[in-house]
């Protein structure tokens, strides 16, 4: 069973990996890249050579295309002591045109055009634009070298950066930093030093605690991996999707915090989320008090949850309600079929299978509302009766669901051969339902149980939407409206491997409750 | 011998009650003596015994009529009464009042004084054709295409990893770079809802040909050498019937939802149709005296889903041969 399980992970696995390729071909190839642009502001100031660069930056930050300016050419070979620092200013001083170009120049721009055409880049030379012999707005002249990301080099460098592990030498080496180790305290420094909480410091590290304790669950944290699914460019600058759907939003909670220069105040920082900011501390006076080297970069704690947070919690909720209330309902339907209670559920079955679901959404919060329940969600008030209406917008589509399919297979089980012996046998008709016919019926239901606990945590796009529930749910689309590319990969990737997970774990979950049920290789 | 049967003739009994000889007719024996059994006709008379199916019948004329004919009777502008500031966002009794008495007013005005019921009709085509052909595209795809996936066991494993990577595209995102690649108009939504559309149902019938594909009467079929294509064809198809029939009738009101939802998050058409007049309305809801804007095109959307997928599954369920007994 484990190599059959393995070997289905393994398919699994690769055709998350082919689905992650397409998303890749859809967004970076088909779509025009024109559109980053759609609401930058920046971009349409700018005019003639310039505003060819800024699009070049803004590509390659994006993730369409890597390219390379003379100048930084230029400056490369300068650090690597090719050319002094007088060659450099020369060379780098290209003319309006090319003919313009002096010797030293025009020798440097062979080298450069043969080294990036060799590797497959096309070398571009935007002439300086002029109005009456003067340089027009942003007409300076302009030599770069331009690569688009091929998909076969974007698909690799994007599945190798995934998992990321901390080491002493994460911090480019030249920056001088001290010695780069990793020490072993016994008493964290974020308590004062005095309380016993041991944590695992570095320096040289990306992450400033390695391995530490504290007060929230699970109690022990460690930012020695990290995992990478896409940092955001628009949706959520600068950060990884990851954390854009984990971290809390809200209001600051502030608490005492004793920074490390000893300085204390009431702040919403958490100091064992400190990363390294290269020369945050200089001009900087807050940062300068209160830190003593480079680690400041720390994520602030606030009261609500995060955006999984709050679509898990209504999702989970969600599916709970689904279940206590779905089984029971679709037993006595099929229990009691032709009944009244069977004729009302159909008819409701019908109206959820049939009305679009944002009408009945928006029927669940008329109804809600006029019986005085919060209508939309307000991250900062205490109530839980804000939760009511989501779940239960969520509950009853899933309901009718449930109530469909026990129903058809429970009447399916009554006609089966089993059903008439334990009738002969004399077994009264709540053990033959119980005990027999919902077992088996329960089989199909049980499969879907991992997907629906899994997929609460993605979230669901309209009923968060509609009551303003700062969920997960949102993420998708925002990012396709932003043209967020590495946002949109990420979230895809992550709902792939949860699709996959949420199959396997179904057969193993109906595999253990029916033993007929076996995936072994033997068996069939 | 003879003298006998001149005896009996002598009895007096007439003819006809005696015995005679009766030849032997090749054409005659292959008769079946049963009443005619003709599949489509009975299919109808069980759906018409019903009562609620004749009503609903009548309903969906009625939506078809407004969708298809009553756009073509009118003058439609949605931006006439754009400049009129008193007509806008009006109840039905201020509208009636302030236009006379036309069935066009009877749901009020909408946000540029445009009258409601005729804007949601001249939505509702486009949403009821979308829906109409995307689901004869995706069915007919899907139905021949399940069909060679449940026969042949090799392209089960093939088309068993297409059906994954295509199920874990996020369907949203597909649609939205196509609506942005191509243009959002009436034909790219149909290509968007049918290009990967056709998989789920093509799976769906896979699994209703494989329940069928190894049953007795089929293998017995096959012993007697009939070609795998009639066996499709005369064993298989009639069996199918009501099953692609009652998944028509899920899918076609699917559309219309999805059209509504894909409309709500901003990835709709840009002609008029019902989501996007939902999605419009949207802010009206929340304004006391406007809901009406709301409630009327989502009203209607609810009705003609419901009422294509009571059809459709009533049909659906006429068409299973159990039932015409």
């Amino acid at each position: 069973m484990a190599k059959y399980l393995l070997k289905r992970l393994l398919f699994g696995l690769v055709s998350v990996v082919i689905v992650v390729a397409i998303v890749m071909v859809l967004i970076y190839s088909l779509l025009s890249r024109q559109l980053v642009f759609q609401q930058d502001d920046t971009y349409h100031k700018l005019n003639n050579n310039q505003k060819t660069m800024y699009a070049m930056r803004k590509w390659q930050e994006y993730g369409y295309l890597d390219y390379v300016t003379f100048q930084d050419y230029m400056n490369d070979l300068n650090r690597k002591g090719e050319v002094d620092d007088a060659t450099r200013e020369e060379a780098v001083a290209i003319g309006r045109k090319a003919e313009d170009d002096s010797e030293l120049t025009a020798e440097y721009v062979k080298k450069f055009t043969e080294t990036y055409e060799s590797q497959g880049f096309e070398v571009v030379r935007l002439n300086a634009v002029t109005a009456r012999r003067k340089l027009a707005s942003g007409g300076q002249q302009q030599l770069f070298a331009t690569r688009d990301r091929p998909l076969a080099q974007r698909l690799w460098g994007y599945f190798t950066s995934i998992v990321t592990i901390d080491t002493i030498h994460a911090i480019d080496d030249e920056i001088d930093i001290g010695p780069r180790e990793l020490t072993f305290t016994t008493h964290d420094p974020v308590y004062g030093g005095e309380k016993f909480s041991p944590a695992i410091m570095g320096n040289g590290t990306k992450h400033k605690y390695l391995l530490y304790f504290d007060n929230q669950f699970p109690y022990i944290h460690q930012n020695l991996v990290t995992i990478t699914l896409g940092t955001s460019y628009s949706v959520n600058q600068g950060k990884d999707v990851l954390e854009t759907m984990t971290v809390s939003q809200g209001s600051y909670v502030t608490r005492p915090t004793l920074y490390p220069t000893g300085h204390s105040e009431e702040s919403a920082d958490d100091l064992h989320t400190a990363t390294f900011l290269q020369g945050s501390r200089e001009g900087n006076q807050v940062l300068a008090n209160r830190f003593d080297d480079d680690y400041t970069n720390v994520v602030t704690e606030k009261a609500g949850m995060s955006k999984m947070g709050y679509s898990f919690v209504i999702g989970i909720l969600a599916t709970a309600l689904a279940y206590l209330l779905g089984l029971p309902l679709g037993i006595f339907m099929a229990r009691h079929k032709d009944g009244l209670v069977d004729k009302l559920g159909t008819i409701y079955i019908v109206f959820i299978i049939a009305v679009p679901s944002l009408a009945y959404i928006f029927l669940f919060k008329a109804v809600g509302g006029s019986f005085g329940l919060p209508t939309t969600f307000d991250m900062n008030s205490t109530s839980k009766l804000m939760y009511v209406l989501p779940i239960v917008s969520l509950a009853l589509p899933t309901v009718a669901n449930m109530m469909k399919w026990l129903r058809r297979y429970m009447i399916d089980q009554m006609n089966s051969d089993y059903v008439k012996f334990a009738r002969s046998g004399g077994l009264n008709e709540n053990e033959i339902f119980f005990k027999h016919i919902f077992k088996n019926a329960a089989i199909p239901i049980v499969h879907g149980i991992p997907s629906s606990v899994l997929f609460a945590m993605t979230g669901a796009i309209i009923t968060e939407r509609v009551y303003v529930v700062p969920g997960a749910g949102n993420l998708l689309t925002q990012a396709i409206n932003f043209y967020d590319n590495s946002v949109i990969v990420g979230v895809t990737l992550f709902y792939a491997l949860l699709s996959v997970v949420s199959i396997i774990l179904g057969d193993i979950l109906m595999a253990t409750v029916d033993p007929r049920i076996s995936f072994s290789d033997k068996a069939r | 011998m003879n003298q006998e049967m001149i005896n009996l003739k002598g009895l007096g009994v007439p003819e006809k009650e005696l015995f005679s000889f009766v030849t032997h007719n090749d054409v005659e024996s292959e008769k079946i003596t049963a009443p005619r059994y003709s599949y489509w006709q009975s299919v109808f008379r069980v759906f018409f015994k019903k009562k609620i199916n004749i009503i609903v019948l009548c309903l969906l004329g009625v939506i078809f009529l407004f969708a298809y004919v009553y756009p073509s009777l009118i003058e439609y502008d949605r931006y006439a009464n754009l400049t009129d500031a008193t007509a806008k966002h009006l109840m039905p009794v201020a509208a009636l009042e302030k236009f006379g008495f036309h069935l066009s007013w009877i749901l009020g005005s909408g946000a540029s004084g445009e009258p409601t019921f005729d804007t949601i009709w001249v939505g509702s085509r486009i949403s009821i054709s979308l829906a109409l052909i995307c689901a004869l595209i995706n069915m007919t795809i899907g139905v021949l295409l399940g069909a060679v996936w449940g026969f042949s066991k090799k392209f089960d494993f093939f088309m068993m990893a297409v059906y994954n990577i295509i199920a874990n595209v996020p369907y949203v995102l597909l649609i939205s770079v196509l609506v942005l690649v191509l243009t959002a108009s009436f034909w790219t939504m149909v290509f968007a809802l049918t290009v990967t559309g056709w998989v789920g149902i093509a799976y769906f019938i896979r699994t209703q040909v494989i329940i069928i594909r190894d049953r007795e009467y089929n293998l017995a079929s096959r012993c007697l050498g009939t070609s795998i294509f009639r066996i499709a064809l005369r064993n298989i198809l009639p069996f199918m019937t009501s099953v692609i029939v009652t998944q028509a009738a899920t899918e076609i009101p699917s559309y219309i939802s999805y059209e509504v939802f894909l409309s709500y998050i901003g990835i709709g058409l840009s002609e008029m149709s019902l989501g996007k007049l939902i999605y419009e309305a949207e802010s009206a809801m929340v304004t006391t005296g406007w809901q009406f804007e709301f409630w009327s095109p989502v009203a209607v959307a609810s009705i003609i889903t419901v009422v294509l997928y009571v059809v459709g599954q009533n049909l659906g369920d006429a068409s299973d041969p159990r039932t015409h007994m």
